[in-house]
């Protein structure tokens, strides 16, 4: 680091300050130095990308930043940066990741460690722009680690946790943050100073890339025996992941003072129900949860932080000994339902003793979903016999 | 004649899987030859990246990434970035794709690139089709020549790429042949030697899909270029247009009769071919003159 | 066991390059990179390396052009103004544009060489063995020329008091200019060739010590004996012989004739004489057999004669002479004349009702002339009126060659050069025991190692022709008429040094590489490299496009199938 570095990172000392969740992502990114940033605006995202070329032309983010025509060139362009060498950020939203998909599919194949916020947002049609998890559990299976937060301070955290563990996994890293809720809610932020980020997140150092010095290339076609092994290591990075997170979480807390785990029990202790959800949702969770307990009911709620990998063990952990479990699915999946209501089923298929789950498919499209109603659905399914499909409420 | 002298430090292998007397293997080999090693090519889904491959092996002697089809000049400006901010602000990105990645599905972010003037060069390989799945149409392919989706004939003219690119201000856009090896060599270096987006179009005879013969490629690109089919020119800041050669030395038809892609045409479609292509040079050579350029330029 | 299990492919990023591919198993066909006869080389009387001194001319290297030409010819400024050029009647660019202007070339460098002075090398080895020369024409010369250079003792024995032959005695000034004969023969003479003037041979002992004396002999008599037109009376004044008329006339001392004179003939010879006769102030009809197109005479002899008031009644024969008032009446009559073919005589049809008359005061032939066997070495065997040879100059007798006039009807200078050579070539073969074939169509200068010598010519349609601009021949000048006439000076005058860099820029180089590296630039696989100062095909990755053959600008790659 340079004399010019150096005055630049003391400079940004550590502070709080009053932030919405798109800004806190953008404070992300700019501690994290990424050197290349090529981003689209779309709605609810767009403060993210002002944010990042504001800081660029203020002279404190010395990033190449690319506006492009389209989502799919900002993909486009973001892998090869990366497999390049240099650390790669950009955001989006519903329709523009979408529009990435196949991409999405590339950049995995291609073990970038590209970071990308996602505010989520209901998918088209008809047109909204309400908080909806569906744009970004409909890439589940391209090959991205994908995490919820919950808040603009957790939206800052991750992001820079997300650099650690996809250069340490080669993997590309989503961080998905709710419309509105929590993309545009404001709130006190906690930033810590360039040098406590650059103590945490070293220098992107690949252990290959694009560089005439060596001259190997990127992208042939290869054999089915290729493929299939291919396929194999990008399985066991993304086993990986949930430990490199729980680490990274744990450096993060032992410098910073907070940590936002893997999967999060909160007020779990002799529950015999808990309520299972990711996002904002669990801010409203808590409030039901607090509510609840007040009442002398024993729920809790289990936050699912890290959705990809799903962090199966975990979740079993989690809710091993537990009756009920309420899932809060801010997604739909037509024809099966909530997305988590699947993949959690799934996780717990076959574990001893596993709990009943209830499905509840509640505030998708972005309908609110407020603390009496949560604490109102745990009350219902508690006890009962859970329906097989996933069931709509609100 | 006089002995050619063109760069001939090879950064093409031997041993790729181009079909024998493969004008596309020979552009690439003298375009890779002039750019030199301190390039990053980048290299879509096309007859392109079967040369360059396959997995482990690479027959190009610098660093290929090979992006989505419809990705290149994207792809190339975040390449180009990254080699920017780490560094690397020398090392040249070159494409190299075909007409169908360049022409239709990779069009949109190249005009895109082309408007952020990112620093590249981008060289379409155009063989006038799909050729790499089986000769289909693109909208390369010229009016009549009969592919894969156009069996009776295309009935619609070549998107005019040149006159599009020109018109985003580039500041250097230009059409080149194999045929006319040192015009190439010469706008390759020429591009080379400059900043921001710099787009070649080369024209490649498809053996297989123009149905030459083996040792005909050349011919045929130099049949297009002499009968004015295939204009080389060059497009300085959009604006200078210079028209390389200036003189037409034989009809369409010499040209088309070389193809079994036109096999068959009607007289009165050869006769409008021709008025097509004499619309076109008239055109381009009054912008040549208009700046006093006509015939400036070597072409060969 | 301790098995080697290799480490798995890298499923992304490349470690190696298609350089382990072998594509060449696809080809059905190879390139070859030859040394091939160009047509004007196979033309050419004494098979002159034509491309490769063209070649080095264009490079402005023209001390190596006149080397090049003088392996075959040590005449190549005589040669640049009376050869009959048979090479570009042959010259594959004909078929394109024009053919190249291959003999105005060839004396532009000749005239350079006597402006430079240039000398020929002295034999890098001496031989014991000794040859006599009999004949001090082209074809003589030529021997003596070639064995010098191979290191032979050579002894010239000349009839008259100079060397040159017919060069000298039968081709006027105008059109070969006797400082260039001279320097030419001297340089051939300086190469230390004992020369003896005014020896004739004519007896058997005169012949029988020649031979003994040495280890072969090479005649090259040449035909002196004039043949006659029957029917005319030679005894009368007014009948002239031709070739004594200009032999006589080109020694500045020619023997009177009337004011008007007739002609007879259609060679080079007659026209000779007739523009002689021109120069002297005579009023000039040639009177030949042939059309004007069927005339063995150059065309442009023909067209220069009449440009300086020669008359010519062609197709016509004189029937009768008679004497009269005013000078000769020469009864004529038109005719139709069939040329022969090898062995059958010409065929002369008188046209019904076409007679006509002309005036003069003098009729000189020139019809031919007859070597004079008689006066030979009665053991060589004659044919017909000709001395026999074979395919190499030799006679039959043992040690005795012969060449020129006296064992050929071709009777033009060039083939009496090149005869002199493979006589040469073939006494050389014959004293040093060596066994060879009349090869003479390969005698060309050794190519790039690379390159694979193939007898088969090379053909218009294996030139890349693209790569020459479309230009006609370079324009030949001529002195105007009236100054010819005036002054006696070259008709033909020499091309600039401008025009002959642009004539010798049009050549094809037909078979002959001249290293442009465009097969190699032209290949998709790498696979053609420079060796040196030739090219070799990579077996293993060339796929057998033939790029490399179709572009080739001088015809030196082909393709050979391959049988696998």
């Amino acid at each position: 680091m340079d004399a010019v570095a150096d005055a630049v990172a003391d400079a940004v000392a550590a502070r709080t300050l009053l932030l919405t969740g798109n800004e806190a992502v953008a404070w992300g990114a700019r501690l994290a130095r990424p050197q290349v940033c090529p981003v689209y605006p779309i709605t609810p995202q767009t403060p993210v990308l002002e944010k990042l070329t504001e800081f660029q032309a203020q002279g404190v983010l010395d990033a190449e930043i690319i506006t492009p025509e389209s989502e799919h060139s900002v993909m486009s362009a973001c892998i090869p940066a990366s497999l390049a060498g240099a650390r790669v950020f950009t955001a989006t939203a519903s329709q523009g990741l979408l529009l990435m998909h196949e991409l999405l599919h590339y950049a995995s194949g291609a073990r970038v460690p590209i970071v990308m916020a996602n505010v989520n947002r209901t998918v088209a049609s008809p047109w909204a722009f309400w908080p909806d998890h569906t744009d970004s559990l409909a890439q589940r299976d391209t090959g991205w680690v994908q995490l919820y937060v919950e808040s603009a301070q957790e939206a800052l955290d991750s992001v820079l946790q997300a650099f650690r563990v996809a250069e340490q996994a080669l993997l590309p890293v989503l961080v998905s943050l709710d419309a509105f809720y929590v993309s545009h809610a404001m709130e006190p932020v906690d930033v810590p100073s360039q040098t406590e980020v650059d103590a945490y997140l070293p220098p992107f150092a690949p252990p290959r890339r694009l560089d005439t010095a060596s001259a190997s290339s990127w992208g042939n076609v290869v054999s089915q025996d290729m493929f299939y092994r291919h396929r194999v290591a990008l399985q066991e990075a993304m086993d990986g992941v949930p430990a490199l997170l729980a680490q990274a979480d744990g450096e993060w807390q032992r410098r910073f003072g907070r940590g936002w785990g893997v999967v999060e029990r909160y007020r779990c202790e002799d529950a015999d129900a808990v309520v299972v959800t990711m996002g904002s949702m669990c801010g409203t969770a808590r409030v039901a949860v607090d509510a609840l307990r007040e009442a002398g009911e024993a729920v809790g709620l289990v936050k699912l932080r890290l959705f990809r990998p799903l962090p199966a063990a975990a979740l079993r952990a989690a809710l091993a000994g537990i009756r009920d479990v309420v899932v809060l699915d801010r997604n739909h999946s037509p024809g099966a339902g909530g997305i988590l209501h699947q993949e959690l089923r799934a996780a717990l298929y076959g574990a001893p003793e596993a709990p009943r789950v209830h499905g509840l498919l509640a505030g998708v499209g972005g309908v609110n979903v407020p603390p009496q109603r949560i604490a109102a659905f745990a009350r219902e399914c508690r006890g009962t016999t859970p329906r097989p499909e996933s069931v709509w409420v609100r | 004649m006089t002995p050619l002298d063109v760069q001939r430090e090879a950064m093409l292998c031997s041993g790729h899987a181009a079909c024998p007397g493969c004008i596309d293997a020979l552009t690439a080999r003298h375009v890779l030859a002039t750019m030199g090693p301190d390039t990053m090519a980048v290299i879509p889904p096309s007859c392109m990246a079967v040369i360059a491959g396959p997995q482990p092996m690479s027959s190009l002697r610098i660093p290929v990434y090979q992006p989505t089809l419809e990705s290149s000049a994207a792809a190339a400006s975040g390449l180009r970035r990254a080699l920017n901010a780490t560094g690397r602000r020398d090392t040249q990105v070159l494409v190299l794709a075909g007409d169908g990645g360049t022409y239709d599905i990779g069009f949109q972010c190249l005009s895109s690139a082309a408007e952020r003037n990112e620093d590249m060069l981008y060289v379409c390989l155009d063989n006038e089709g799909y050729m790499n799945t089986g000769a289909q149409k693109s909208s390369s392919t010229p009016h009549y020549a009969r592919t894969g989706s156009t069996p009776a004939g295309k009935t619609s003219r070549k998107k005019n790429l040149v006159e599009i690119m020109a018109a985003h201000g580039v500041p250097y856009v230009a059409t080149a042949s194999a045929s006319h090896l040192p015009d190439l060599v010469r706008k390759v270096e020429k591009a080379k030697a400059i900043r921001g987006m710099r787009f070649m179009s080369v024209l490649i005879p498809c053996l297989d899909g123009w149905g030459l013969p083996d040792d005909a490629g050349l011919k045929a690109a130099r049949y297009a270029v002499e009968c004015g089919a295939f204009p080389l020119v060059e497009v300085e800041d959009g604006t200078r247009w210079t028209l390389n050669v200036d003189t037409r030395t034989r009809p369409v038809a010499e040209y088309l009769s070389l193809q079994a892609r036109y096999r068959g045409l009607a007289d009165d479609e050869v006769a409008a071919l021709q008025a097509e292509v004499d619309a076109a040079w008239d055109q381009l050579l009054a912008r040549s003159r208009a700046r006093g350029g006509a015939g400036a330029g070597e072409p060969r | 066991m301790n098995q080697m299990i290799p480490p798995p492919v890298p499923t992304t990023w490349t470690t190696a390059t298609t350089e382990a591919v072998h594509t060449g198993s696809w080809r059905a066909a190879l390139p070859r990179y030859v040394q091939a006869p160009s047509p004007c080389h196979l033309a050419c009387p004494v098979n002159g390396d034509i491309a490769t001194w063209i070649r080095l001319a264009r490079e402005r290297d023209f001390r190596g052009a006149w080397e090049a030409l003088t392996r075959h010819n040590p005449f190549p400024a005589i040669a640049g103004r009376v050869c009959h050029h048979p090479c570009e009647s042959a010259c594959n660019r004909s078929g394109y544009d024009e053919a190249l202007s291959i003999c105005r070339l060839e004396r532009f460098v000749g005239d350079h060489a006597i402006a430079q002075r240039w000398s020929f090398a002295a034999p890098p080895v001496e031989r014991d063995a000794s040859v006599a020369v009999v004949g001090g024409g082209p074809a003589g010369l030529s021997a003596a020329y070639q064995l010098r250079r191979l290191g032979y003792r050579v002894t010239l024995h000349e009839a008259r008091d100079a060397l040159g032959g017919l060069m000298r005695h039968g081709i006027p000034s105008y059109r070969l200019a006797r400082d260039v004969l001279d320097a030419e023969i001297a340089r051939v003479v300086a190469l230390g060739v004992d020369v003896h003037l005014s020896a004739r041979l004519d007896t058997p002992a005169a012949w029988a010590a020649l031979r003994s004396a040495h280890d072969a002999v090479f005649v090259a008599t040449g035909a002196q004996r004039q043949k006659r037109l029957p029917g005319l009376d030679y005894a009368q004044p007014w009948v002239v012989d031709g070739a004594a008329w200009l032999a006589a006339a080109n020694a500045g001392a020619p023997p009177a004739l009337g004011r008007r004179v007739v002609v007879i003939g259609g060679g080079s010879a007659a026209l000779d004489v007739a523009r002689s006769a021109r120069r002297r102030g005579h009023a000039v009809t040639v009177l030949a057999l042939e059309t004007r197109a069927q005339m063995p005479a150059q065309r442009e002899e023909v067209e220069e004669a009449l440009e300086e008031g020669v008359a010519l009644a062609d197709g016509a024969m004189l029937v009768a002479a008679r004497e009269g008032p005013g000078g000769l009446r020469l009864a004529c009559v038109r005719v139709t004349f069939l040329p022969g073919g090898p062995g059958a005589p010409f065929v002369v049809n008188r046209v019904d009702g076409s007679d006509f008359e002309l005036h003069a005061d003098a009729v000189v032939t020139s019809i031919g002339q007859d070597p004079d066997l008689a006066a030979l070495d009665a053991a060589l065997p004659a044919d017909g009126a000709l001395l026999a040879v074979d395919a190499v100059q030799a006679t039959g007798a043992d040690g005795v060659w012969a060449g020129g006039d006296v064992a050929s009807l071709a009777r033009f200078v060039t083939d009496a050069i090149g005869q002199g050579k493979r006589a040469a070539q073939a006494i050389d073969r014959a004293l040093r025991s060596r066994r060879g074939d009349a090869a003479a169509r390969r005698d060309w200068a050794p190519g790039p190692a690379a390159a694979t010598p193939r007898d088969a010519p090379v053909e218009l349609a294996s030139i890349a022709t693209h790569w020459y601009p479309r230009q006609v021949r370079a324009h030949a000048p001529r002195l105007a008429a009236a100054a010819r006439l005036a002054g006696g000076d070259e008709v033909q005058l020499p091309l600039d040094v401008a025009q002959a860099l642009d004539e010798a820029s049009r050549c094809f180089s037909c078979g002959t590489c001249i290293a442009c590296d465009t097969c190699v630039v032209v290949c998709p696989d790498l696979a053609v490299r420079r060796t040196g100062d030739g090219y070799a095909v990579l077996g293993d990755y060339c796929k057998g496009c033939g790029l490399c053959v179709a572009e080739c600008p001088t015809g030196s790659m082909d393709m050979v199938e391959e049988v696998r």
